[in-house]
Order: structure tokens, then C-alpha cells, then sequence
């Protein structure tokens, strides 16, 4: 059984593609064979993000339009020996995405017997996102704690619940879960963000994690390492226990509560 | 006491009467360009008003001479927005048979002859995309909602009320010809009335609405609404048909 997973979240620069290659990654450390497929077509990052853009010989588009075939496109991980990534055109536009041609993509690495998809959806909510939604069994929804970000992702929702194949079909609709990024418990404390709970009654679906604000995570996208393997942070736990959280495990919520830093710690810093 | 009896399956076809909710679009002229016009201006504003319902074309106050209009034509024009015209009703025999050979039924003998609403005065001009306000349609079921409302989200309650059991969110658009009821925080926007019915009401438990309006009658909340109401339960009407009145429930 193959579950495609859509990192989607309408508005740019919340996350998604540091959410999509960690949660690639994560699952695949844990052993599922899993791939990861950059739908921003002409604006393609995944790779960066991945570690692999020198290694992209043919892409996503290739494949559809029967250039190259999937085997030649897939590049696979640095890290992990079961995941693989499908990255985007550059030279093209997102109207290179045909629902035909997707669906040919997905329907092949479920032969190829991949266990999870993750597609990483552009942003807004044009024809690269709709395709990126088409076909997902399941959502994660990435919002950042800014009312911008809450709109745009309540829309998306709105959009998966008529756009993706099971609501067209009337089959059981695409399971939804929320991710927070960018969370800083000092600012939602003093409430200059919303905290995880307003987002959370607004959009009223299941929390899979927040994801503290981190420099961690500039520094993984720079050197293209997928944050989830910067041991012992914040971050990387974070996505570590949304992933456990995926696959039906429970773990606290954690870096979420704001403490105030002590009197030692405010006399000699330290994080 | 009667037996039981073995529960027997149920036939393959069933016949029932039915009555059909639907609109009627009323022609005064048969000419092509001002139908055109008419068309085009109505629905400028809300070209997805209509979701399929079904349609009769009502010929009764055509004048008697008038040429039979483009019934194909007025058929695409209307279907294309959302309506469904399937038959032509006190028609005469001349503009019947045009009709028909563009496969729209003919009903004769409709009850509520145009020449009772004509005698009326004119219905108000309101520019709602509505062809005719239909006086109290027959009981239609009200609309039931459960899940969020979304951003971008929109629902219309043809001819009745409407009830939404989970949030209306900002961006989304509640919209009911008669009243609408929503147990969840209403953060978007809500239409009740939307044919001029000015004794519809909105009600919430957690008011905090981009808008509300009764039969066109609306107010914005660009400052929150007053503290006795804002973020909770109120109700929202109309008094004196003109001024739109928010108190708590």
C-alpha cells in the first residue's frame, strides 16, 4: 500500500520543502522506501534543500512527457538508502503538470512499491498546488502562527475538501493534519504570534506537531541537509516526534511552553 | 396483531408524485438583444448564483403576436449560468411548438397565470440576480452544514434556512434565502434573505462576522462589533425593513 502525503500550505516561505525533505527523511529512516517530489515546477528547491542539485539529470517533467524514464530521474539520497528524490523542471512552467501525466508518475512508484509519496506542493493555489493535492491520501498543512498564513492555509483546506480525487470520487476525504513552523513560544507568550491553540481552533484539524523557529534550520538548508538530521536540536526532535506522531504514536508536545530564562542563565547565556 | 411479514425487497421502480422547486424565468420580450442585454446585466455581478436548479419559462405575458423567441440560445445562455430550463408553460401554440423542437416540454394550464402578478405592482427593483422573487415557495428542507466553512468556501440555502454546525471562517460566505443558524464561532460573512425576504435572521453563538446582511440590507465590522455581542451569541435582524439590528442572544 502506497499513502501519498501532500506537503501543501497556499501561502510561500512557511516551510514546505524544509517539511517535505525532513519528513521524507524521517520516514525513511524509520525504513519505509520513500520518495519525494518537487511539484514547483521553474521554481525547484527540493534539491537544494536535499543535498542532490548537482545530481539532477532529468526531472519530474521529463518523466511526464516521456523523455526519460522514472528510473533515470530518481536520485536517491545522500543519507538514506531507501529514499528518493524527484525534483522539479526548472526551465518549465507549472501547465507542464497534466493530471494525466501525474497520476502515470504515482501510479509507477506505487509499482516500483514505495510506501510513502510526499509531493511537495508550491505555494498559492494554481494548477502546481492543485496537482500536488490531486491525488494525496493525506495532507500535513504547514502554517506559520501569522493570520496570513491561517487564511491561506483554512483555503487550501477548502480546496483539498473539493479539488483531490477522494472528494471528486466521494471516497473517505483526505486525512488532515496541521503542522506549526516557526513557532517561537517567547512571542506567542507575549503575543505578538498566535499560539499553536488560536490556529488550531481556526482550522479545527488534528495538531501533528509545532516546529520551533530555529537558525538550525537556515544552516540545514544551506549546506542541503534536511534539518531532521541536525542531531540534538529542537528542530530535528520536533519533526522526529510529528513523524512518531504520523505513524500513530503519542508523544508530548514539546518546545512549545515559554519559560523564563533564570537568573544563572541570563548571567552566562547559553541556549 | 398482525403477523409479521418477511420484509419483501423493494421493487426495482417506484412511482410518486412530486413537486418540483424550481425558477421561473419570466419573459416580457421575446427580442433577442434586449433579452441579451437583460441577461447579461443580471448576472454580471454573480454569475454562479444558480447551481443547476431546474427552470420554466414562463410565456404568459408575452403579447400575443410575439414572435417565438431563440429558445436554443436562451437555453445555452441560461444553462450557462447555472440554470436548468426544461420546459415552457402558457405558451401559445405558435411559440409551443418552437419549443418543442428544441426538446423543452410544454405544461399548460399553470396555475398562477401571469396576469395575477401583473396586476401586482411591479416587484422591486433590487438588483438581485434573482429573475422573480418567488413568493413562499413549498417548504423546502433546510440545509444542513457540518463541516468548517472555509476560506474561499461558499454555501447557498435555496429557498430556505440554513444550519451550519462548525465554524464559518474568515473568507468563507454563508448565504440563505431564508434564515441562517450557526452554532460555531462566524467569523466570515452571512447573507440571509438573499431574495428580499426582510423577516429572515442570522443567528450564532460566537459572533465575529466580516459581514452580515438581510435581504440586502448589510453591515460591515470593521471595528468589532459592540461587546455586548462580539464573540457571543446574537441574533441579527431586520427593523423597519431598513436597519439592521445585532442583540444579544
Amino acid at each position: 500500500m502506497t499513502t501519498i502525503i501532500t506537503v501543501t500550505s497556499g501561502k510561500g516561505g512557511v516551510g514546505k520543502t524544509t517539511t517535505s525533505a525532513s519528513i521524507a527523511s524521517g520516514l525513511a529512516l524509520r525504513g519505509f522506501k520513500t520518495a519525494v517530489i518537487d511539484f514547483d515546477v521553474g521554481l525547484r528547491n527540493l534539491d537544494l534543500i536535499m543535498g542532490c542539485e548537482r545530481r539532477v539529470v532529468y526531472d519530474f517533467v521529463n518523466v511526464i512527457q516521456g523523455d526519460a524514464n522514472l528510473h533515470q530521474a530518481l536520485i536517491k539520497d545522500k543519507h538514506c538508502d531507501n529514499l528518493f528524490v524527484l525534483p522539479a523542471s526548472q526551465t518549465r512552467d507549472k501547465d507542464a503538470l497534466t493530471e494525466e501525466g501525474v497520476e502515470k508518475v504515482l501510479k509507477e512508484l506505487e509499482h516500483q512499491g514505495f510506501d510513502y509519496i510526499i509531493c511537495d506542493s508550491p505555494a498559492g493555489i494554481e494548477h502546481g498546488a492543485v496537482m500536488a493535492l490531486t491525488f494525496a491520501d493525506e495532507a500535513i498543512v504547514v502554517t506559520n502562527p501569522e493570520v496570513s498564513s491561517v487564511r491561506d492555509s483554512d483555503r487550501i483546506l477548502g480546496i483539498i475538501q473539493s479539488k483531490s480525487r477522494r472528494a471528486i470520487e466521494g471516497r473517505e476525504p483526505v486525512k488532515e493534519h496541521l503542522l506549526v513552523t516557526r513557532y517561537s513560544p517567547k512571542r506567542a507568550h507575549e503575543g505578538e504570534m498566535l499560539t499553536y491553540t488560536d490556529i488550531q481552533e481556526l482550522l479545527r484539524i488534528p495538531l501533528l506537531g509545532v516546529i520551533p523557529e530555529s537558525e538550525a534550520v537556515l544552516q540545514a538548508s544551506n549546506q542541503g541537509i534536511p534539518a531532521i538530521h541536525q542531531k540534538a536540536t529542537p528542530v530535528a526532535d520536533a519533526y522526529q516526534d510529528a513523524i512518531g506522531r504520523f505513524l500513530g504514536e503519542t508523544h508530548p508536545l514539546r518546545f512549545v511552553e515559554y519559560e523564563k530564562p533564570g537568573l544563572i542563565k541570563r548571567l552566562f547565556g547559553g541556549k | 396483531m398482525p403477523r409479521r411479514r418477511e420484509p419483501r425487497p423493494a421493487p426495482a421502480l417506484e412511482l410518486k408524485t412530486t413537486r418540483l422547486a424550481g425558477i421561473q424565468v419570466i419573459l416580457n420580450s421575446a427580442e433577442h438583444a434586449a433579452l441579451d442585454t437583460h441577461i447579461s446585466t443580471l448576472f454580471a455581478a454573480t454569475p454562479d448564483f444558480f447551481g443547476g436548479e431546474a427552470a420554466v419559462f414562463e410565456c404568459g405575458r408575452l403579447p400575443v403576436d410575439a414572435p417565438s423567441p431563440d429558445w436554443a440560445w436562451l437555453v445555452r445562455e441560461l444553462k450557462s449560468r447555472g440554470l436548468n430550463p426544461f420546459a415552457v408553460q402558457n405558451a401559445s401554440a405558435e411559440l409551443a411548438t418552437a419549443a418543442q423542437q428544441t426538446g423543452l416540454l410544454v405544461l399548460n394550464d399553470v396555475a398562477p397565470a401571469p396576469t395575477t402578478i401583473a396586476a401586482e405592482p411591479e416587484p422591486v427593483p433590487e438588483p438581485e440576480a434573482v429573475p422573480a422573487p418567488e413568493p413562499a415557495a413549498p417548504a423546502t428542507p433546510t440545509r444542513i452544514i457540518d463541516k468548517p466553512l472555509r476560506s474561499g468556501q461558499r454555501v447557498y440555502a435555496a429557498g430556505g434556512d440554513i444550519v451550519v454546525l462548525a465554524a464559518v471562517n474568515p473568507g468563507a460566505e454563508v448565504i440563505a434565502d431564508g434564515s441562517i443558524h450557526v452554532y460555531a464561532p462566524l467569523k466570515g460573512r452571512a447573507l440571509a434573505g438573499a431574495r428580499g425576504d426582510t423577516s429572515a435572521r442570522i443567528f450564532t453563538t460566537h459572533l465575529e462576522a466580516e459581514l452580515v446582511s438581510i435581504a440586502g440590507v448589510y453591515r460591515t465590522f470593521d471595528a468589532a462589533p459592540d461587546a455586548a455581542v462580539a464573540r457571543k451569541p446574537a441574533q441579527i435582524r431586520l427593523a423597519d425593513a431598513s436597519q439592521i439590528v445585532i442583540e444579544p442572544l
